[in-house]
């Protein structure tokens, strides 16, 4: 969606309203399905099965072992269901290939859309459903609560997110806003500005380069409202928000905010650090994603044939944003005269947040190895726990292809020597 | 009788994509009124290939493989019996192919019994480009042969 919105700019054109909206639809079909996968095959595990468990019952199976075959079913139903409206009307389930500049190359029909109305209704249950699963297995469960509210990834950062108009997330369209510790906005731009207010860092032991805010400026890996370290992620969109822009995602939106204490100041809740919230703010946009998908289904407009302004000249330069499922994704084009690609730049969710990934599992060494004491139960597991809620994946989110997850903790003396190894893969 | 087959890998990632050429081979190759079968291109395994095999009573998947005990374009096989998981196949989004059809099999989708898997010696699966290395692309027609005489023998209508 970034790409084919930066192809807009390239070719000067404004998608109709219908085109837009189908464009939408779509994304929240894939917003539902990747947000499900996320939390229950990739950072479910983590609480469901619990972080001392051996990884090969961290996963879907260990979860359906744990809490029953009909959580797995309704998963894998919702997969199924989100991912055939993506093929309906996208083309393909991956890669979708209707994205055009200017809109979408076919209109949704009244059959289609009756479906996807029907679907919308499934992923707002299937939405609430999740989040009882959450509050019975996590919240209720003073283990798991603690480990969400401990300060083992807690960071006091800033935080960015796309807004509407109200101040509340929009993953497809809108202005991007920028809230310091505290909760006070910093700024709020249009995803054009980009480059004037983020800037990027490069450390020699990494070719992933570390994102920050031009306007506070690199202090190196520490948080605090002097560092220009920011998170864009499901628990950084909630926290620059006003509000949901969803009846049922607003009441789970204030719920979330009074378990951790957070006060209103200005009318607006103070942010929550705790990293592992994540998980919990993720289902919250799940409900969103759900209840603004069937708000688009039941859109008269949406079954309109005029999907697309067909472009007439090529300006040459284009960028595209949306908050993808791990956060905010920036795509930007340059182009020659015909429309070919000369230069391209992209931010992708996940590198937005590598410093702070980088921190949370500095930050988990630190509890874990103090004093020459370490924590051998489940050291691995806490570690990889530290950037599987940023990203599930990060050799996919650096484009790596070890094909498995290798990891290797080794423990240092002061004077650099290893003394232990931890392996795993 | 319904078969699927999958062409699965990257399309722009060198010799990870020889699935999806064999894949695209056999659906030139194959006859209008194949009923019964069907050929797919997937880019992702894991979960996924739950939602793509369910309903299937034979599965055919051609995937590239490293083992890097082989030469490039060593064409592997495998069925039901010997199920090994291919580098694609086990995906570290989530599960393993073998984990997937655990999975689906424990929440009662119905699914593929009768297995057939090619897989394909790759040289590169990390370079961006849309054409084989030579010794991969050498494998791509004797793998359609094999697929074709398999899917000869599973249905009546080629």
């Amino acid at each position: 969606m970034a790409s084919v919105k930066a192809l807009d700019g390239v070719f000067g054109v404004t998608p109709t309203s219908a085109g837009s909206k189908t464009r939408e639809l779509v994304y929240m079909a894939f917003f539902v399905t990747d947000h499900a996968t996320h939390f229950y095959a990739l950072g479910g595990p983590d609480f469901i099965v619990g972080p001392d468990a051996p990884p090969s019952e961290r996963n879907i199976l260990g979860v359906v072992r744990k809490v029953g075959l009909d959580i797995g079913k309704q998963v894998i139903d919702c997969r199924a269901r989100n991912h055939h409206i993506i093929k309906m009307l996208g083309g393909r389930g991956v890669h979708p290939t209707a994205g055009q500049p200017g809109g979408w190359s076919k209109p949704v029909s009244e059959e289609e859309r009756k479906e996807i109305e029907e679907i919308a209704r499934k992923n707002i249950d299937f939405a609430l459903f999740s989040l009882k699963a959450f509050d019975d297995i996590v919240l209720k469960n003073p283990q798991y609560l603690e480990l969400v509210t401990s300060d083992i990834y807690l960071h006091k950062t800033y935080y960015m997110g796309t807004v509407d108009e109200k101040n509340r997330p929009n993953f497809f369209d809108g202005m991007v806003r920028v809230v310091d510790p505290e909760g006070k906005e910093l700024m709020k731009y249009h995803p054009s500005e980009y480059t004037k207010h983020i800037a990027e860092h490069v450390e020699s032991w990494t070719y992933l380069k570390y994102p920050y805010l031009k306007k506070i400026g690199w202090k190196g890996f520490v948080d605090g409202m002097d560092s220009g370290v920011y998170a864009a992620t499901p628990l950084a969109r909630l926290n620059v928000a006003d509000s949901m822009a969803t009846p049922k995602a607003q009441e789970h939106y204030e719920r979330f905010y009074a378990t951790f204490g957070s006060k209103k100041i200005n009318g607006r809740y103070q942010p929550v650090h705790h990293r592992l919230a994540t998980h919990w703010a993720r289902l919250i946009e799940l409900l969103y994603a759900a209840e603004h998908m069937l708000e688009l289904a039941t859109d008269p407009e949406i079954t309109s044939p005029d999907v697309r302004t067909i472009p007439t000249s090529i300006k040459g330069e284009g960028v595209g944003c949306v908050e993808a499922p791990r956060g905010t994704l920036t795509h930007h084009y340059i182009t020659d005269d015909r429309g070919v690609i000369t230069k391209a730049n992209l931010i992708v969710a996940t590198t937005n947040n590598y410093a702070v990934m980088t921190m949370s599992i500095k930050r988990a060494a630190e509890k874990l190895i103090t004093k020459g004491k370490i924590v051998e139960e489940g050291i691995l597991n806490r570690i990889e726990m530290a950037f599987r809620l940023y990203d599930p994946c990060l050799s996919c989110a650096t484009h790596s292809l070890p094909g498995k997850m290798p990891m290797t903790v080794n423990i240092r003396k002061s004077d650099g020597e290893v003394i232990r190894s931890f392996k795993r893969g | 009788m319904k078969t699927i087959v999958i062409g699965l890998g990257n399309p722009i990632l060198t010799d990870d994509s020889v699935g999806i050429k064999i894949a695209r081979e056999l659906k030139a190759r194959l006859s209008n009124d194949c009923e019964g079968v069907e050929i797919v291109e997937l880019y992702a395994g894991g979960i996924r290939l739950i939602d793509v095999l369910a309903g299937y009573d034979k599965a055919i998947i051609v995937d590239a493989m490293l083992t890097g005990e082989h030469k490039p374009g060593t064409i592997h096989r495998f069925s039901s019996t010997n199920l090994t998981s291919t580098r694609n196949a086990m995906s570290m989004h989530d599960l393993d192919l073998p984990g997937a059809l655990e999975l689906g099999r424990m929440l009662g989708i119905r699914l593929p019994e009768d297995f057939r898997i090619w897989g394909i010696e790759a040289d590169d699966v990390e370079t961006f480009s849309e054409e084989l290395t030579h010794q991969v692309a050498c494998s791509v027609r004797p793998v359609v042969e094999e697929v074709m005489e398999e899917l000869l023998t599973l249905t009546q209508y080629i």
